[in-house]
């Protein structure tokens, strides 16, 4: 009892005598309020709301009636916060049951049996003391959580960031090229969201697809150099050493293999199957049409387009319109049309960015 | 005059108010203060208006009161009248008010009676 945090009772009787009866009853351990109208009770109840650990009220009062104070007080949302124990004179099944209704959590019924109210009283705080008690632990906890969850998140964010770095480092290509298949794979993806329900993606999984996105091409770190860095055309049996990445990068990852993690399958699938092609033309596995997972279907355009519009140590870029309208031809393979209509859509957008992107490379190349 | 002469005059339940009040001082305390309620008054001054909603409502809070302090006879009569009343008036209740009246009459001088008695000790 002595735990109680809040420590007031408020009485709210039109009748004197009736306060001062209960008041008698909790007075050596409770701070008391009254109020003798609804309005005076409402008002009471404004400015004391944190203390009051329990309100008893009388159903027949002026200005507003126990019943309109309960109204009231389940519209402030406070029928949660203070619990409320009716009074009655008369017990008849109608009225107890309209106040349980409105969200009493007990009726009394006059004349007051000291003892049977005290108890009841005591009965109905220390449960929403309880109750609060463990909201509050509750909240601490989910704060927690919430916390060591966005640090885990900021760690795997470095990891992968780091990872992917390693593999451009290696391909001595620019640091813009991830974050650009990052962001561009992201602004399309929030189109296929948006356009084409039937894949069903949610905010949560373009997330993890995005990060995923930067590690396509995790198997490139296995390629050697003189074909990995060749300034010039690659001969047939390069082509086919640097095809290989797509496995490597797979091999990698399944050396860590998750069984349950949507992470692992879309790095899995994005780093195997990013050069895959719609018509089934593409490779390692010549998958066609929607058996190219659409997340991977995604970073295909994106890789391409990036790397047309890119330098690269064995072409200099293409304008943006060129680089559309050879992907639309199928100049570098097959796309869906819905991919195509999402990236149609993501031009603009794209050609901003990558226009703000190219000029920080040119900075860094000099 | 005790307090128990008291409930028997005016016509209350000494025994069960005894019972959770504990002590005869308290029950005093309580029974006293009844002469300040103003229900009694504004039950008259409502009827005379024709304000039978205010009639209603003292009449109801004068039940109350009597329920609380074991003023068997006025409550009961009280509990009529209100009932008479409930939802406005639709019935003759000058049987009803002249009951009400000749109770509260009877419960007041029974109380003065005990508050006197109480101050001469």
């Amino acid at each position: 009892m002595e735990d109680l945090l809040a420590k007031t009772i408020l009485i709210a009787d039109d009748a004197e005598i009736n306060r001062d009866m209960l008041k008698f009853i909790f007075e050596e351990q409770f701070e008391i309020l009254e109020a003798a109208d609804g309005q005076e009770t409402i008002d009471m109840i404004e400015e004391n709301k944190e203390h009051i650990a329990v309100l008893f009220l009388d159903l027949l009062m002026p200005e507003k009636t126990g019943l309109e104070v309960m109204e009231w007080m389940a519209e402030k949302g406070y029928m949660d916060l203070i619990p409320v124990i009716m009074i009655t004179g008369e017990a008849t099944v109608e009225s107890d049951v309209k106040a349980y209704e409105y969200g009493a959590s007990d009726i009394i019924y006059k004349p007051f049996e000291p003892k049977v109210v005290m108890r009841r009283a005591m009965n109905i705080m220390e449960l929403y003391e309880h109750r609060r008690y463990i909201e509050q632990k509750l909240e601490k906890r989910t704060r927690q959580l919430v916390e060591s969850q966005r640090k885990l998140q900021q760690n795997n964010d470095f990891l992968v960031n780091a990872l992917s770095s390693v593999v451009e480092f290696r391909s001595l290509e620019s640091g813009e090229h991830i974050k650009r298949v990052k962001n561009f794979t992201k602004i399309i993806l929030t189109y296929v969201m948006k356009f084409y329900p039937e894949y069903q993606l949610t905010q949560d999984q373009v997330e993890l697809i995005v990060n995923a996105s930067s590690l396509h091409d995790l198997g490139k770190i296995a390629i050697p150099d003189n074909i990995l860095l060749k300034p010039g055309k690659l001969t047939d049996s390069e082509f086919q050493e640097m095809k290989k990445h797509t496995i490597y990068g797979c091999e990698m990852l399944e050396n860590f293999k998750q069984e349950d993690s949507e992470f692992y399958r879309y790095c899995y699938d994005i780093c195997r199957h990013h050069h895959e092609r719609y018509d089934g033309n593409g490779y390692p596995d010549k998958l066609a049409g929607e058996d190219i997972p659409i997340w991977a279907q995604v970073v295909s355009i994106v890789d391409v387009y990036d790397a047309l519009v890119s330098k690269r140590v064995y072409k200099a870029p293409y304008a943006v319109e060129e680089a559309c309208r050879m992907i639309h031809e199928g100049e570098c393979g097959v796309f869906s049309p819905k991919i195509l209509d999402c990236f149609d859509l993501a031009k603009q957008e794209l050609f901003v960015m990558a226009e703000g992107v190219s000029f920080a490379d040119d900075k860094e190349m000099q | 005059m005790t307090v128990k002469e008291c409930y028997d005059m005016m016509g209350g339940g000494y025994e069960e108010v005894i019972k959770r009040l504990l002590d005869d001082k308290r029950v005093l305390k309580f029974a006293v203060k009844f002469l300040d309620d103003a229900s009694y008054d504004t039950l008259q001054e409502s009827m005379a208006q024709g304000d039978y909603e205010t009639a209603f409502r003292a009449a109801h809070s004068i039940k109350g009161v009597c329920q609380n302090l074991g003023f068997v006879t006025l409550s009961e009569s009280s509990t009529a009248l209100t009932e008479a009343l409930r939802g406005g008036k639709n019935q003759d209740t000058s049987e009803l008010e002249r009951q009400v009246r000749e109770d509260y009459e009877k419960t007041v001088q029974a109380i003065k009676a005990m508050q006197e008695s109480d101050a001469a000790q």
